[in-house]
């Protein structure tokens, strides 16, 4: 039993490219879950995908520029990323157009854009490649450069919690205090881009978009707090990147898609039986009776 | 009384939604302590007014003078931009009103979630301290609401039909809550529509009607049959402008 748990759990990891990605995930799954989780509760959960698309010109110039080098294409992805969503706000500002159509606008151009320039300089694996990544290819320059911006994302998402809770959850009374709301939700898009590089080299440009979305629409089921949203949302994504990188490893199948799935089955799972709002609390509605203790 | 200063004072203000004027000329102070109630027809420009006065909305002409810092105003809208479905705790919305004193960074003391609590008892929702925002009644929702303006210790507290569909009990509570900030040196503006409610709570108030507005003492319109069409008793009462 043991030994079939050692080749199915641990053994794959004596592999130095498991490790690494193993890493890299875990990183990711830490910094990409609360962006999410503060996406869905703005009711802003397709502004995630839309900038997964917008940071795809920027990495494919920077594969013409340097080839496969994740710094330049990351550099690039940052840029075009921050570009687009700036474009697409001041467009809606400008022309009063709702910014969410202004953002669908830029990010299908976005999309064509990039594919465009990857078939101009390379093959279809490469587009394959940046599209939906390949996390067992991480190397150790990689690794670093993905743990660099997952600490950066943490530490600034720490500094920038108050604000960014206190203008979702009323920007009226924000900028009553006379501060800019708009200056925490500009640094919060600007995280979200810079995640979404982190995240294209192992899961892919239109993949890196799951880690952040599904375990935090899957937590919803689970908490009705907000610390309790961000910590099951870690919760899931750590569980699907070590559960998907296995069965990457076991299968032979793509790790990108693998870890994704599994985050998926999570939502899936969450939604039938969590323990808010899911489908079996609804077919089993119970309540406190009168005067009972108030739940802490 | 006329001893007593007054931080928000209207000079010759004119105020415009778009390219359409709402209102002008208005002058006056609010003296503080004071309770002023804001009445006047639908349209009129009462929260035209009060979006000016919390420097929301730019004047076309003239000024309004507030001494009272902008992190002691506070606002409390009928139309709420509050997200009920937010992940948060009554307490925690109480706690988000120490923002003019912590800010963005600074951490919260044992003496701050003291305050907290106090605040919560005095409006009676300390039972309701971890009920998530989305499970509240009408009531008692605008009894945390009001909590945070007091963690916040608001000088200047403009209100927008506070009472509208409140029970009977936190009308109560509020009124006296409200009178004990007045006390305290806070300036009050509610805008209100029950002229009992109003008579219970202020002595004065503004009347608007025809983009202008004028100072009235309250009793002098309770006295008139105007509860059902007050509308020409306004238009009269206007009739006259004050200068600054």
């Amino acid at each position: 039993m043991l030994t079939l748990l050692n080749e199915w759990l641990i053994a794959p990891f004596d592999y130095g490219f498991m490790r690494r990605a193993l890493i890299a995930s875990f990183a990711l799954s830490l910094a990409a879950p609360p962006m999410g989780v503060f996406l869905v509760l703005r009711g802003m959960s397709l502004i995630g995908d839309a900038m997964a698309h917008a940071i795809l010109p920027g990495v494919a110039l920077g594969f013409l520029v340097a080839g496969f080098s994740l710094p330049m294409m990351s550099l690039g992805g940052i840029l075009s990323g921050l570009l687009v969503a700036v474009l697409a706000g001041s467009v809606s500002q400008m022309s009063g157009q709702r910014e969410d159509a202004a953002m669908a606008s830029f990010f299908l151009i976005s999309l064509a854009a990039g594919v465009m320039i990857i078939s101009l300089g390379g093959s279809s694996v490469d587009l394959t490649h940046v599209l939906f990544g390949s996390i067992l290819a991480v190397n150790s320059t990689s690794l670093l450069l993905i743990a660099a911006i997952s600490s950066l994302i943490v530490i600034t998402l720490a500094v920038i919690f108050r604000a960014l809770v206190v203008e979702c959850l009323d920007p009226l009374f924000l900028r009553g205090q006379g501060v800019r709301g708009s200056i925490a939700h500009g640094v919060f898009l600007g995280l979200v881009v810079l995640n979404l590089t982190a995240g294209f080299q192992t899961l892919g440009t239109l993949m890196a978009v799951g880690l952040m979305m599904l375990p935090a629409t899957a937590a919803r089921f689970w908490s009705k707090r907000l610390e309790g949203l961000i910590a099951v949302a870690i919760g899931i994504a750590l569980v699907a990147s070590t559960g998907g990188l296995l069965l990457s490893y076991h299968f032979n199948i793509p790790s990108g898609p693998a870890i994704i799935l599994l985050a998926g089955v999570g939502y899936v799972f969450s939604a039938l039986f969590g323990s808010q709002h899911s489908l079996l609390r609804r077919l089993r509605r119970h309540a406190a009776p009168l005067g009972a203790p108030e739940p802490h | 009384m006329e001893t007593q200063t007054a931080r928000l004072r209207l000079c010759d203000l004119q105020l415009a939604q778009g390219s359409r004027t709402v209102l002008e000329h208005i002058n006056g102070e609010f003296r503080d302590g004071a309770i002023t109630a804001l009445i006047g027809a639908n349209g009129t420009g009462k929260s035209t007014l009060i979006q000016g006065i919390m420097g929301m909305l730019k004047p076309i002409a003239g000024r309004v003078e507030c001494q009272v810092p902008k992190e002691r105003r506070a606002w409390l809208p009928q139309q709420l931009a509050l997200d009920l479905t937010f992940p948060m705790s009554v307490e925690e919305l109480v706690m988000t009103g120490s923002w003019p004193s912590h800010g963005a960074f600074k951490g919260y003391c044992a003496a701050h979630y003291r305050k907290g609590r106090e605040i919560m008892a005095r409006l009676g929702i300390s039972h309701l301290a971890h009920r998530p925002l989305g499970e509240l009644s009408g009531g008692q929702r605008q009894r945390a609401l009001i909590g945070r303006t007091l963690m916040q210790e608001a000088e200047l507290l403009l209100l927008d039909e506070p009472f509208a569909n409140v029970d009977s009990d936190t009308v109560e509570v509020l009124m006296t809550v409200l009178r004990d900030m007045a006390r305290d040196g806070a300036t009050i503006i509610v805008v209100l529509h029950d002229m009992e409610q109003l008579s219970r709570l202020t002595s004065e108030a503004i009347v608007l009607a025809g983009g202008h507005a004028r100072w009235v003492p309250v009793e002098s319109f309770l006295q008139q049959p105007i509860a059902d069409s007050p509308a020409p008793f306004l238009t009269h009462a206007i009739t006259g402008v004050g200068t600054c």
